[in-house]
């Protein structure tokens, strides 16, 4: 199937016998409508945000120090793929879809934010993008135009800030060992 | 319960006349363990009458458990109930959805910030003398996940009588605990708020 | 047969129209006054772990209704940001506990996609056999919980009978009866014990005799069908554009089955049926779940004749430089001293890249959408859970119910709140 018709790609990857299409964040719910109608993707399966701050920072990987410390968890220590390439901006938001029918077919819709960015909802398009869009809202902060009730569903009403992004802490408690002095 | 042979009593103190035999009953060799002689020295400290020995064996013989759900552990809690482990051996089959009802607060499961208020509320409509067990890694001390929505242990919010380590603990391991709980209420040891005391 | 039926079970769209998760009170039908909103709050015997459901009625009629959920937040998918994937695989299955097989598989199959890794015949074989023993129990406690709620009380003690023996096998298995950890990135954790062909065989033998004795007591109960049919109605319209899937979607009339349709593992190696049922109310949901379970005890056996034959054949994949080398390799080769060290301590990286991978868990399409950045530590990874999308079903399911009908609604949706709010 080539959804070369969809209105609003900007790219199409295909990777692990998947397809994803970048989509313009401005013309998402065209390009859902689209997808939906002449292409027959009837189910929204799943729609996340992902946070790319951080990404790609050069580090050295390994067991050899250098005047700024060392990571051993830095990526390029075991012949695999070196730091990976720059993300221009910050939050995605990643939409899969799905095809019930006879014909079965996936595929993934990126749309690419930066911080304070807004995006129009698709609950229009799909229903079942009400809870995620609110999950999306609650951990990442990304505010979704046109969704009826953004509030937060996860975390606690009034809770402040938002847990997933990367410069939230991961948060805890520091572990107290038995016979410490 | 019958084993074709008598169960060696290790000493003739009151509380091993009583029926203390908690670890003896899954090793039957074995000589009293730790628990048992705290509670044993315990029990001689406190000189309980005859009227607390009673009142104490009629709250332990049937002690309404609340249910109070909350992940993994439910289910080996619900375990508990079915007919291979039992739980109505001990005179605790009516779980009391109701706290009011209840005497036996279990939570079995990871308690977060936001559970914490209604798990509070629960904890304080139960009428005295109320216990509870925190079953589990994540109700003892917040198990694998430390992060910034679970609560590091359940005992941040009310005391707890008895923490049951697992994940999940073995239907066998909460029964333990309960059996625990029971002989600590018979040796005379008041329940957590007591000791403890309760934050507002 | 066409996968999206033609009938429908009622003409439009019940989805509320403002908002599709919440129901609001119609004026026209219910006169304000005499609404009463009902707290049924996280604690509660009926709503299968801590679901807030905050209800108006009209009497005994649910006039509006809408779901608070979050009580059971653990941050799962920030925590498994900062653990390596050798550690990060014991938490998924914590996240729907009843059929964690499920969700450990589908993590597995994730970084075993980035990977490019190929797993031996033997490990797929045997993560379909646990798979569908985890279905199985799943469905035993589905069917006890709900049975119980909805009146049927000795239900409970009947399926938990057969769950303790489905985790008899996990135990002989892997040592822990639930969350076992025995899917690794390339295989299995161990080999498969020798006695457990011939119990698990007996256990597949037995299941189908226990579904008959389940529906003995339950089908022809008039109290059970007057409970149960005609209540909670979902068109397959409305149950694709909410996103169901699994027995939401298939007691609607929709034929499809992520093992038959996107077949994963060796599901098209072997010869099941997939129950589907016409209706769309809690009854058909019920006789699914209960077809489901004989088919996943044949499925059962088939996959023990395939491991019998397989016996002595490697359970992991021979990739050093991902799966830890056999322990007794660390006292004589240098190579795997180092692999070992390196695996345990930096962790195995996985190339950069996204991926989502599905699987049919006992809920439905259970995800994981996996992004890489070529370290030792997902930068990523969001879990689709099926529970999530099924509660999102309430307000439509409910339309016209009385309170004793919203708790079955709500038990036939099957949610697991560790799989809701993750």
């Amino acid at each position: 199937m080539s959804p070369a018709g969809v209105p609003g790609v900007v790219e199409r990857v295909e990777a692990h016998g998947e397809t994803t299409l970048v989509v313009d964040p401005a013309r998402v719910v065209e390009a859902c409508t689209h997808l939906r109608d002449a292409e027959g993707y009837n189910v929204l399966v799943d729609l996340s945000g992902v946070d790319y701050l951080g990404w790609g920072a050069k580090q050295v990987a390994g067991y050899i120090g250098t005047p700024g410390g060392r990571d051993i968890h830095a990526p390029g220590s075991q012949g695999f793929e070196r730091t990976p390439g720059e993300k221009e901006t910050r939050f995605a938001v990643v939409y899969h879809l799905l095809r019930v029918s006879d014909d079965p077919a996936r595929l993934r819709l990126e749309a690419r934010l930066d911080d304070g960015d807004e995006i129009d909802s698709v609950i229009g398009v799909w229903p079942a993008a009400d809870w995620y869009e609110r999950e999306a809202y609650d951990l990442f902060g990304i505010v979704f135009r046109g969704h009826p009730y953004l509030v937060r569903i996860l975390m606690p009403e009034d809770w402040e800030g938002h847990p997933l992004r990367k410069d939230y802490p991961l948060g805890g408690e520091p572990v107290r060992f038995s016979g410490e002095a | 319960m019958a084993l074709g042979r008598r169960l060696p009593l290790v000493s003739d103190r009151p509380a091993a006349k009583a029926g203390l035999k908690s670890e003896r009953i899954l090793w039957p060799e074995r000589g009293p363990g730790v628990f048992e002689q705290e509670l044993e020295e315990i029990e001689d400290a406190l000189m309980t009458t005859t009227v607390e020995k009673a009142i104490a064996w009629a709250q332990s013989g049937s002690m309404w458990p609340d249910t109070f759900g909350l992940a993994c552990c439910a289910i080996e809690m619900m375990s508990i109930v079915s007919s291979r482990y039992d739980i109505a051996r001990f005179g605790m089959e009516r779980f009391s959805s109701s706290p009011r009802q209840a005497d036996l607060l279990i939570i079995s499961g990871r308690m977060t910030h936001k559970m914490a208020a209604p798990a509070r509320q629960v904890y304080d409509q139960m009428l005295e003398p109320k216990w509870v067990i925190a079953m589990g890694a994540c109700a003892s001390s917040g198990g694998m996940f430390n992060n910034y929505t679970v609560l590091q242990g359940v005992d941040k919010i009310f005391p707890v009588d008895i923490h049951v380590p697992g994940c999940p603990p073995r239907p066998e391991a909460l029964m333990e605990g309960i059996v625990r709980l029971h002989e600590k209420i018979r040796a005379g040891v008041p329940p957590a708020y007591e000791i403890r005391g309760v934050a507002e | 047969m066409a996968v999206v039926p033609t009938t429908r079970i009622y003409e439009g769209t019940r989805i509320p129209a403002r908002c599709p998760t919440i129901l609001d009170v119609d004026p026209a039908e219910h006169d304000l006054e005499d609404i009463l909103t009902v707290n049924f709050g996280p604690n509660h015997p009926s709503t299968h772990g801590v679901l807030r459901l905050i209800v108006q009625l009209d009497g005994e009629h649910v006039a509006g209704i809408e779901a608070v959920i979050g009580y059971l937040h653990t941050g799962f998918e920030k925590t498994m940001e900062h653990k390596t994937y050798w550690k990060g695989i014991t938490y998924p299955e914590r996240i729907d506990y009843l059929s964690f097989q499920a969700n450990e598989l589908v993590f597995v199959l994730a970084i075993e996609k980035l990977l490019g890794l190929e797993t031996p015949e033997k490990a797929t074989w045997m993560r379909m056999c646990l798979s569908e023993l985890n279905r199985i129990h799943s469905h035993l406690v589905w069917l006890g919980t709900s049975a119980l709620e909805i009146g049927a009380i000795s239900m409970f003690w009947y399926a938990f009978r057969e769950r303790d023996m489905v985790l008899d096998l996990f135990e002989m298995v892997a040592g822990v009866r639930m969350h076992t950890r025995y899917f690794q990135v390339g295989g299995l954790a161990e080999d498969i014990p020798e006695g457990f062909y011939e119990q698990a065989r007996d256990f597949a033998r037995h299941m189908p005799r226990a579904v008959n004795d389940y529906e003995a007591l339950l089908d022809r109960n008039k109290i059970w069908l007057e409970r149960t049919k005609g209540i909670g109605l979902l068109s397959a319209a409305d149950a694709l554009a909410l996103g169901q899937s699994g027995p939401m979607l298939r007691g609607s009339g929709v034929d499809w089955d992520l093992r038959k349709a996107e077949p994963y593992l060796a599901y098209d190696e072997v010869d099941f049926d997939v129950p589907v049922y016409p209706n769309g109310d809690v009854y058909d949901r019920y006789k699914v779940h209960m077809d489901e379970m004989r088919a996943s005890a044949r499925i059962v056996s088939q996959c023990l004749t395939r491991l019998e034959e397989l016996r002595g054949q490697p359970w992991i994949a021979d990739d050093r430089k991902v799966v830890l080398p056999p322990r007794e390799e660390l006292h004589t080769s240098m190579e795997s001293l180092i692999h070992h060290f390196k695996i345990v301590t930096e962790g195995y990286l996985v190339p950069e890249g996204q991926v989502y991978v599905a699987v049919e868990s006992a809920r439905g399409e259970c995800g994981c959408y996996l992004v890489s950045d070529g370290g030792p530590k997902p930068w990523r990874v969001k879990f689709r859970a099926p529970s999530f999308a099924a509660l999102q079903a309430t307000a439509t399911c409910v339309r016209g119910t009385a309170i004793a009908d919203l708790i079955a609604v709500a038990a036939s949706l099957d949610p697991v709140m560790g799989d809701v709010d993750r």
